[in-house]
């Protein structure tokens, strides 16, 4: 598409920007004459010019807020901090991306925008246009699966089946126009914008210190990074799929608390699936049980709440989590048990009083007939 | 003479029996139906029920407060704002259905789970919850507070 055709759906355009804002030139002559290098022409800007070309007016606070008083205006003083940015500044690096490589030249367009190249939705692809390219990349010896392992994850599916567009993609863990890795020591910190709790935990824990010493990256340690799944009971323990076990035996210390922890899970996740159960079948066999199937509520908070204490790492605050869910989840068991009894002693009486209605009716059945035998007093006398 | 009185009195029997045996299957049929419902009930979905009366009076609901109460067999909570407006929303996290509580130090709504922030509107605002909390209408009617599902 001609640049000028694309333009339309532009941002700039919309605020009444035209070409000579970014080109440069006279705006007021017609023809050849308004590009003239005397009058500002710059033509198209050369890569390293383009950051200073955006900067003009995105760097100036006064400026911008003529038009976006929220918006940012650190945005170039950010790329230079960048992988990115100290690439096209150093070494002149022909291939690295500036403005223009996320924000298409023309068709520039604001992150709320479902056509913009940096919506939430498309910001993986956005990045994924050089990142995922192995040919691309071959010279960075950096992996190219980042895209494709992200679109397995858990953070992918979030915003793409549950709509979450708050949901974690690319920039949020690496920043935007600052993008670099997150640093080993700081992985914590970045899954902490939003598992605040589990992060705070996991920083007090023992294995903060001795994941940094080891070069270990953190959560990523046991959750992956671009390809991060659902978290289960499976990955605690010493079991084959358990993320434990990568480090620790049945002998060690660590070994064992895990197992521990792992047995408390399961206990209170088993009682809790059989209060449940038995709640169900009460419910459906018509029992009013619905104030226990509230209180249960109860044991699986708890339940949620000793999965995130597994993160500290230590049996006591599993267990103290776990054990106020047992006591929920062993009343609710016992109040669907009495509801079940409820139940029995109910159809018991119902078949005594079926038995004996059936009974009644078959004796009257039976007397009718009795009465229809014998012989009717008007009949005539024998003789 | 004999054969002309029994006449009358064998088609009326005959119309006993008839009546008899209709009743009989009517009984058995209007028996037997309940009751194979009662012993093999149908397998029914969750509580349906869309308006609640609280028990919980107006005036008991202070500014800046939070309660939660039973919605079917659900939790949900009962918000009156500093503002005094008053406000429920379903109690289940939308992050891992964990029963969330009202912070008056935050003048929100927090699950203890993960640490999920809530406004007063009900919108996930900071934490992991994907999405806001589902919204229900609150009317006073008297000394009553009742909430539905829908207006």
């Amino acid at each position: 598409m001609a640049p000028a055709k694309a333009f339309d759906g532009d941002i700039h355009k919309a605020k009444g920007f035209g070409c000579v804002a970014c080109h440069g030139g006279d705006a007021n002559a017609a023809g050849m004459e308004a590009m003239d290098r005397a009058k500002g022409f710059i033509g198209v800007p050369k890569r390293q010019q383009i950051p200073q070309v955006c900067g003009r007016c995105h760097a100036d606070a006064a400026f911008m807020k003529r038009y976006n008083p929220s918006l940012r205006v650190d945005q170039v003083a950010e790329y230079e901090s960048s992988v990115h940015g100290s690439r096209l500044r150093q070494l002149g690096d022909p291939k690295v991306a500036t403005c223009a490589s996320c924000h298409p030249a023309h068709n520039i367009r604001p992150p709320s925008d479902p056509k913009s190249s940096v919506y939430p939705l498309h910001v993986a692809d956005t990045c994924g246009r050089c990142h995922g390219d192995a040919k691309y990349m071959a010279g960075y010896k950096i992996p190219t699966d980042q895209v494709a392992k992200y679109k397995t994850s858990v953070h992918w599916k979030a915003m793409t089946d549950k709509g979450d567009l708050s949901a974690p993609t690319c920039n949020d863990c690496h920043g935007n126009h600052g993008a670099v890795p997150p640093g080993v020591s700081f992985v914590g910190n970045v899954c902490g914008q939003c598992h605040s709790l589990t992060a705070d935990l996991f920083k007090k824990s023992v294995h903060a210190k001795v994941f940094a010493e080891m070069g270990n990256p953190g959560c990523a340690t046991c959750h992956e990074n671009h390809g991060i799944q659902p978290p289960g009971d499976f990955m605690l323990g010493l079991g084959d799929k358990a993320v434990c076990s990568t480090c620790h035996g049945a002998d060690d210390k660590g070994g064992k608390t895990a197992t521990e922890m792992r047995a408390l899970i399961d206990s209170l996740s088993g009682e809790t699936q059989k209060a449940n159960a038995i709640l169900l079948q009460a419910n459906h066999a018509g029992m009013e049980v619905s104030q226990a199937q509230f209180d249960l509520n109860g044991a699986k908070d708890a339940l949620v709440k000793a999965r995130t204490a597994v993160h500290s790492y230590t049996v006591a605050p599993v267990k103290q989590e776990v054990e106020v869910g047992l006591a929920i989840s062993s009343k609710a068991y016992a109040r669907g048990i009495r509801a079940m009894q409820d139940l029995r002693f109910r159809r018991v009486w119902l078949t005594i009083f079926l038995v004996v209605v059936l009974a009644l009716a078959a004796g009257l059945v039976m007397k009718i007939r009795q009465v229809d035998r014998r012989p009717t007093s008007g009949s005539p006398p024998k003789h | 003479m004999a054969e002309h009185v029994l006449e009358p009195d064998s088609s009326r029997r005959g119309f006993v029996n008839w009546f008899l045996g209709l009743s009989g299957v009517a009984f058995f049929l209007s028996t037997v139906y309940p009751l194979s419902r009662y012993l093999v009930p149908p397998r029914v979905a969750e509580s349906t029920a869309g308006t609640v009366t609280l028990p919980i009076k107006p005036d008991d609901v202070k500014a800046n407060s939070g309660e939660i109460f039973k919605f079917g067999s659900r939790p949900a909570i009962l918000v009156r704002t500093p503002a005094g407006d008053l406000r429920a929303f379903s109690a289940i996290c939308t992050h891992l259905n964990c029963t969330v509580q009202y912070r008056t130090d935050l003048t929100q709504i927090w699950c203890a789970c993960h640490n999920g922030h809530y406004d007063l509107n009900g919108k996930n605002v900071e934490g992991p919850p994907p999405r806001p909390l589902d919204a229900y209408v609150v009317n006073v009617r008297g000394n009553q507070i009742v909430v539905s599902k829908s207006a």
